[in-house]
């Protein structure tokens, strides 16, 4: 349930980067032969490495004396070489190879192409676009930028995780989150799992859901302003060379160099400030005293029912407080960047810092972050370059637990005659609603961020080294080592008086670490050919991929000694607060560690290793006609060394048709016209482990040393073999005008199958309650429109409109037959209350189930003919479908001069939601929809009286007055909480 | 200059193939778990999967057994209820059409706590010649057959433990039953052995807190199952023609004979969960659950058709005491409705207030419902109930009547040794009222014996612990059939729940089974359970195989 999300409003502060240079620089513009800036064209002083490049309106600067020789090039215009002149401004213009005026883009590998060879869809955004919009965890300003992906954070709170997916939902069970790629390296970007399989895998000790409990996804660690493009690859076809890690996509991610020459230094700094305030929340009835039932007051001594509003109206006069809005603050972050370049003949540097503070909306919540990093570029001869960096980052995130509920739920059922800001006494200990017993009596909210908490720092260092050898033209051998590292030091403490603990539990206390340590190279020989109008490319490579989690836990009870008289004692002590980073707090004998650490006192593992080796064969006729094709051959840990072995094709096209029948571009309406189409397959793998059977502790009576041990859930499937996807796509890319107006157009067909289930229940007549095993297929399809339109183009103003249009439909074609036809497959993550997402045969991947009202074949709801209410299914039926009808990222620039206005909308038109929030509501009295309960009511539909399934059934006109028949609200189907879009 | 360019390649090619060599044995190498074991020894399996007779502990999986299930099949047979009026366990329903696993706990725990984990005691304890491991994995599988078959009626047996399947054919209780038999026979003929690496020493390790080892014991609790196997078909038309009632006879003989012969689980007690009792005050299981009406009334003297005027002595440790002192309890559908707060009882653990679920301190519980109290799964009081039921129904009158008396002797007994806590000595057992008891509900000749006397002091003596079994005994009489000899029900004065108070969805049919377990069936064995109508709301009442004459 994610809240508060969709309700935060940003206020925006951003002071643009100030430029401090060392010397006076050449100024410049690069103009086609129309007179148009050329973008993105590279301009070097001749002779040396690194230059610049020209900006939206063909601008340049570079560091220059007069005399020097400037190289300009670009992919479409070729190279031109100008004198500078002392003190004078350089105009340089080009004359275009073919008219259009593609840029370079990054592939797979790191292989850089002009996207005219590419027979896929591919997107690059830059990276100063994502890192303006400020966001903490920056993938969050991926949305809207790039069709068919969709960015989804899950709460709040500072420190949040964000997911990402390209292009729907493609495994059952498995990870859809693309790979994350920086200059050639995969980098982790995990999401800590609390669930250790019972103390078999990498997770807590106290072995938890990841429902309760959000941790950062890693990617956040990096620092937005060091990435200089972001490419998306989307489809298989693009990522078939980085192996089944990518089956879900890859974001490839180069990272800024240095790109001044001669010994100057450029510094750069800026800063940004926002603050949050959240504005928008349910509409809640608070008319209502507590009472469990029936206009009935409450009046028991215990918490049960105490938090129903079922109760009479509240006296005249009783004094009510805005809970709600006294528990959120005003949350706060500043963000500082440094950046440092400088350069000596063949070697280039850059240095760059980042301070990010951010207080959350939750009280005691906040996500600190430093990180630096330094990259460099070396030229060694004529034939070397090396492009070592290394990054270090320090995160800092505190936060609340959420234990069973959100805070948003608990406040939303606080009594309103409580005030929640008192909450703890003299002592610290905290102040009961209705129960002596504290431990029996709900958790304050406020009183629950001071005492149930939990925090991590992580500490990563990623070093990355580029070799690249180019003893000959058309020969090119490359490395890329990467070895990416970090370390969690974590800590979740719940108080001894918490509601979700028993009294002689005496608080628990579980500390934890996770040491990461990933090692990838990827090494490839590519050579070139050309003759006679025929271009030739081939590439071979290697990649090795070595990944190890280590995790320690340690869970237990007794952080303190005694509770006497509501004051906690501890070593005799009156305690208020602990050092919730100090593990010998917990009584010995209760402490619970995970299975490696008990039997060996070492941490648990979880490793993952992938051998590859890859081809890809590229031919091209005139720059008009490409063909590709590639192979890859894999061997993976996670799969039974049986079936560890495989390898799958991936073959593209493109057509430039405005260049096979150049008459296309006479009128000049026309400029470019591509036709594009590919094919290809993947493998995608199971999480490691999860296909063995081992066995766990059992902590049955025993005199046996070393404990008693009983099978884990999980059955043993030495057969499993990678599930497969192959997806087809055709597209084509549009200019005209001048590139005024440019237009991609895709449309994607994927079919997965062998899906891998992991934590299918299949019978326990297996011997286990879950099982990993492939089990469905499913289909995947899209169109993706990209629109790009300059409506206004002068010297001084600029107005581009960017529209990302993305319409997906998908079907579940197979289940395992053990499931009936309309009962569906889910994963037990996405249950919420009775509501999950279940998959049904026949149906898209985006289903919702849930429980139904009984209707009759004519679709009349049924109603029971004593009581005058409802009748339901209860289980899982089909209740809804999020898939959206469709879904527009628009996003507008202005420029006037040097300064710009962006906006972007993301528009989402369709797709139902399930309203949580307002069942929850409904089923205390709390809902907007309980207001005016005590208005007879008939609810409408047929009674159940035997002549229901006839031609005339009889018309329900039993009178019911919700307000003393609470059942009405408290039993309503979840059908009733889906709000269509 | 070339040699610059040549040895980077060169180096980078080395490398390459190098790494590639040893990485393809890396990648194998990083196949499995390296945190569990998958091999342990058997001595280590053994503890937990005693555990899972009463309430499977283990860091995957809680509860399983058939404890958890008893608090609900309780009502049922109208051994207790809860507070609520209209619960629907004391309505004879289930929990139709929602995700529950009520009452499933005894099917997770013999294909899931028990499955793979007993395969492994009999397939590595023969390949290490502890055949007495083998025989004791046998003893616990037999169990496992009869007891799921008699709660579940059709289930999985042949297609059972086939780890490639996704979906699974069910069996006949008939079926059930041969093999449970079969397994018994082996059982026996693993535990006969004394050759390879059998030893008490190192049965002892895995067997601590059942037989500590005992082999000889083991066979008794085997005979047991065979006894029961027998027994359970007394209400079919063929018990003595096919001779089922000299068989269970016969296996009865051979089966526990004292007390000390009791099987029953024991715990260590402590601080956590997994080492105390289901039913003890430091879980917390029963603090709603009060003693039925049927109960108070039969062992305070109040039922008007049996034991009438006789207390019975065993009511201050099995059952609690209300406000005024006596015995009353609650009609499982109606819960604490139309109670008297003087009559109202205490619950199991005695906390003062009558209507309070929580624990009293100190605590003071009795019987079952302490801590660490032994939870039987077979005493030597039932099997000699067994004898008297099957004697009685072939005819034998006299060995009826000693098996009766000697039955409800030995369950005394049980009780005065193994369960004397926290009895005030005011109404402790005593030699005398035992004695006073007996004359007063022994018929001093063997003609007198009626079958509902039998039932009725099977019915007391397994009080608490022997939920399942008496549910069996009771569906076989359809809970109302009629003593020929009395003219009075077997279960006399019981009265099921029926019109509003019996769950509409029974369709006017009393409960006769449990449906399969939600999470391991009704997710995704959908075919089956189709074809069987498990599907149906009213499927607990097709009545299982034994209930059909």
């Amino acid at each position: 349930m994610r809240k508060f999300t969709n309700r935060l409003i940003a206020i925006l502060f951003f002071m643009g980067p100030l430029l401090a240079q060392a010397q006076a620089p050449v100024t410049g513009r690069v103009l086609d032969e129309k007179g148009q800036p050329v973008v993105g064209a590279t301009v070097l002083v001749k002779g040396a490495k690194s230059g610049t490049k020209t900006d939206a309106n063909g601008n340049f600067t570079i560091d220059a004396k007069a005399g020097d020789v400037l190289v300009i090039s670009s992919v479409n215009f070729g190279s031109q070489q100008t004198k500078v002149k002392s003190g004078g401004n350089v105009t340089v213009n080009m004359v275009a190879k073919d008219g259009t005026m593609d840029e370079v883009v990054v592939t797979a590998m790191d292989i850089k192409k002009a996207p005219r060879e590419l027979g896929y869809a591919i997107q690059t955004i830059k990276g100063s676009e994502v890192a303006e919009t400020q966001r903490e965890n920056f993938i969050n300003g991926l949305q809207g930028r790039v069709a068919g992906l969709s960015v989804t954070p899950t709460t709040g709170t500072a420190g949040a995780s964000s997911g990402i997916i390209l292009r729907g939902f493609n495994t059952l069970s498995g990870t859809n989150q693309p790979l994350f790629i920086i200059d050639g390296i995969i980098v982790d970007n995990t999401t800590f799992n609390s669930n250790s399989q019972g103390g078999s895998g990498v997770g807590l000790a106290s072995d938890g859901n990841n429902r309760n409990i959000d941790n950062t996804n890693r990617i956040a660690d990096l620092n937005p302003n060091d990435i200089e493009s972001y490419t998306i690859l989307k489809g298989p076809e693009a990522t078939a060379l980085y192996g089944s890690q990518a089956s879900s996509g890859a974001i490839v991610i180069t990272t800024k160099r240095a790109k001044l020459t001669g010994k100057k230094i450029a510094v750069t700094y800026d800063n940004n400030f926002r603050m949050q305030k959240l504005t928008r929340f349910a509409d809640v009835n608070n008319e209502y005293s507590a009472g469990i039932s029936n206009n009935t007051p409450f009046t028991s001594t215990t918490a049960t029912g105490s938090f129903t509003s079922f109760g009479p109206k509240w006296p005249a006069g009783t004094k009510l407080y805005d809970n709600v809005n006294n528990f959120y603050e005003t949350g706060f972050s500043q963000t500082h960047n440094l950046g440092l370049e400088f350069g000596i003949k063949n070697l280039g540097f850059r240095a760059s810092g980042q301070y990010l503070n951010n207080s959350g909306v939750v009280p005691n919540n906040f996500y600190k972050k430093y990180s630096g990093r330094i990259s460099n570029t070396t030229k060694i001869g004529k034939y070397i370059t090396l492009t070592p960096s290394v990054a270090y980052s320090y995160a800092d995130n505190k936060k609340p637990t959420k234990g069973t509920s959100s805070y948003l739920m608990s406040l939303y059922q606080w009594p309103a005659n409580n005030d929640i800001q008192r909450y703890q006494d003299d002592y610290g200990a905290k102040l009961t609603l209705f129960n002596a017993n504290p431990n029996a009596d709900f958790d304050n909210p406020v009183w629950s961020t001071k005492n149930n908490i939990m925090g991590d720092i992580t500490r990563r260092w990623i070093a990355t080294m580029g070799i690249d050898i180019k003893p000959f033209e058309w020969l090119n051998v490359a490395g890329r080592f990467g070895y990416d590292t970090y370390k969690t030091d974590g800590y979740i403490m719940i108080h001894p008086q918490s509601f979700y603990l028993t009294a002689g539990t005496l608080g628990t206390l579980e500390n934890y670490y996770t040491t990461y340590k990933g090692y990838n190279h990827t090494i490839t020989a590519s050579a070139k050919k050309e003759w006679k109008g025929f271009s030739g490319r081939l590439l071979v490579g290697t990649m090795w991929q070595d990944f190890e989690t280590q995790q320690y836990a340690v869970v237990g009870n007794g952080i303190a000694d005694s509770v006497v008289g509501g004051k906690i004692y501890k070593y005799g002590n009156i305690v208020n607060s602990w050092n919730p980073t100090d593990s010998n707090l917990t009584a010995p004998g209760s402490r619970v560690r995970l299975q490696r650490a008990a039997s060996k006192g070492l941490p648990n593992l979880k490793i993952f290793r992938e051998i590859a080796y890859f081809g890809e064969v590229s031919l091209g006729y005139k720059n008009v006609v490409f063909l590709t094709y590639s192979q890859r051959f894999e061997k993976a840990s996670p799969i039974p060394p049986k079936n560890n072995n495989y390898n799958y094709p991936g073959a593209s096209m493109s057509l430039i048709v405005s260049d096979i029948f150049p008459i296309l571009k006479k009128g000049e309406i026309i400029d470019y016209f591509k036709l594009r189409a590919s094919l290809a397959n993947t493998a995608r793998l199971n999480d490691p482990y999860t296909n063995q059977r081992v066995f766990v502790p059992n902590q049955s009576s025993s005199t046996t040393p070393g404990g008693t041990f009983t099978y884990s859930f999980t059955n043993n499937n030495p057969d499993l073999v990678p599930e497969r996807q192959s997806t087809y796509e055709v597209g084509t890319e549009i200019r005209f005008f001048n590139g005024r107006i440019t237009l991609d157009a895709a449309y994607y067909n994927t079919l997965n199958t062998k899906q891998i289930s992991q934590g299918f229940r299949a019978s326990y007549a297996t011997t286990a309650v879950l099982n990993t095993t492939n089990a469905a297929s499913l289909r995947n399809e899209g169109v993706e429109l990209t629109l790009n339109l300059t409506p206004v183009k002068r010297k001084n103003f600029n107005w581009n409109i960017n529209f990302n249009f993305s319409h997906m439909w998908s079907k579940v074609l197979t289940l395992p037959e053990s499931i009936g036809p309309l009962n569906d497959y889910y994963n037990s993550d996405t249950y919420i209350s009775n509501v999950r997402g279940g998959l049904i045969r026949g149906f898209s991947t985006g289903t919702i189930t849930g429980s139904t009202y009984q209707r009759n074949p004519a679709g009349q709801i049924l109603i029971n003919a004593g009581t005058g209410l409802p009748l339901f299914n209860g289980g899982n039926q089909l209740i809804a479908d999020r898939n959206p009808d469709f879904t527009l990222g628009t996003l507008n620039t202005f420029r006037y001069k040097n300064w710009t206005l962006s906006f972007l909308w993301d528009l989402k038109v369709g797709g139902d939601i399930y309203n949580g929030t307002d069942q929850v509501l409904t089923r205390i009295g709390k809902s907007a929809r309980t207001a005016n309960r005590n208005n007879a009511i008939i609810v409408d539909g047929v009674l159940n009286d035997g002549l229901q399934n006839t031609n005339n059934p009889t018309k329900n006109t039993i009178v019911i007055i919700p307000n003393f028949l609470s059942t009405y609200y408290t039993t309503m189907p979840d059908e009733e909480f889906i709000e269509k879009m | 200059m070339k040699n610059k360019i040549i040895k980077p390649i060169f180096f980078l090619g080395m490398l390459g193939v190098v790494l590639a060599t040893s990485c393809t044995k890396k990648v194998d190498d990083a196949y499995l778990n390296p945190n569990s074991p998958v091999i342990v020894p058997i001595e280590t399996i053994l503890p937990g999967v005693i555990g899972g007779f009463t309430a499977f502990f283990s860091s995957n999986g809680t509860g399983y057994g058939v404890q958890a299930d008893g608090i609900l099949l309780g009502r049922y047979i109208q051994y207790w209820g809860t507070q609520s009026n209209g619960e629907l366990y004391g309505q004879m329903g289930f929990p139709v059409g929602t995700a529950s696993d009520n009452t499933g706990g005894l099917w997770a725990a013999v294909y899931y706590g028990h499955g793979g984990n007993v395969n492994r005691i009999i397939e590595w304890g023969a390949e290490q010649q502890k055949w007495d491991y083998v025989g004791v994995g046998n003893a616990i599988r037999a169990w496992g057959w009869l007891e799921l078959t008699n709660c579940y009626g059709d289930a999985i047996l042949k297609e059972a433990f086939n780890t490639s399947l996704t979906q699974f054919k069910y069996d006949t209780q008939e079926e059930f039953y041969d093999s449970c038999r079969v397994v018994c026979h082996r059982a026996i003929s693993y535990l006969n052995r004394t050759d390879g690496a059998v030893s008490q020493a190192n049965l002892a390790i895995g067997d601590a807190f059942f037989y500590n080892g005992d082999v000889t014991k083991w066979k008794k609790f085997v005979y047991g199952i065979l006894a029961r196997s027998f027994i359970n078909l007394s209400g079919k038309n063929n018990f003595i023609s096919k001779g089922y009632a000299d068989s269970a006879i016969k296996y009865a003989n051979l089966s526990l004979a004292t007390n000390a012969d009791n099987a029953s689980v024991k715990v260590t007690g402590g601080l956590t969960s997994a080492v105390t009792n289901y039913f003890g005050p430091f879980r917390g299981n029963i603090g709603a659950i009060r003693q039925s009406a049927y109960i108070a009334d039969l062992m305070s003297g109040n039922n008007t058709q049996a034991f009438n005027g006789i207390p019975d002595p065993r009511r201050y440790y099995m059952l609690r005491e209300n406000l005024n002192g006596t015995f009353k309890g609650f009609t499982p559908w109606l819960g604490a409705s139309g109670v008297g707060a003087s009559d109202y009882p205490r619950n199991f653990w005695g906390t003062t207030l009558p209507t309070s679920t929580a624990v009293p301190s100190p605590d003071s519980s009795r019987y079952l419902y302490q801590n660490t109290s032994p939870w039987p799964m077979m005493t030597a009081s039932e099997i000699q109930f067994i004898i008297a039921e099957a004697a009685y129904i072939k005819g034998d009158k006299p060995l009826a009547l000693t098996a009766y008396a000697n039955g409800i002797s030995l369950n005394f007994d049980m009780i005065t040794t193994t369960y004397p806590q926290n009895v005030p000595t005011v109404f402790a057992i005593t030699p005398a009222n035992k004695t006073a008891y007996l004359t007063a509900v022994v018929p001093g000749v063997a003609t007198s014996l009626t079958l509902s006397q039998i039932m009725l002091q099977k019915y007391i003596a397994l009080y608490g612990w022997g939920v399942q079994q008496t549910w069996t005994d009771m569906r076989k009489y359809h809970y109302t059939d009629i003593d020929p000899a009395s003219g009075n029900q077997v279960y006399a004065n019981f009265i099921p729940p029926s019109g509003l108070n019996l769950i509409s969805t029974n369709n006017g049919n009393l409960v006769y089974r449990c449906r399969p377990r939600y999470n391991s069936e009704y997710l995704y064995n959908i075919p089956e359970l189709t074809r069987l109508g498990a599907l149906n709301t009213d499927y607990n009442t097709y009545k299982t195989w034994f209930a059909i004459p």
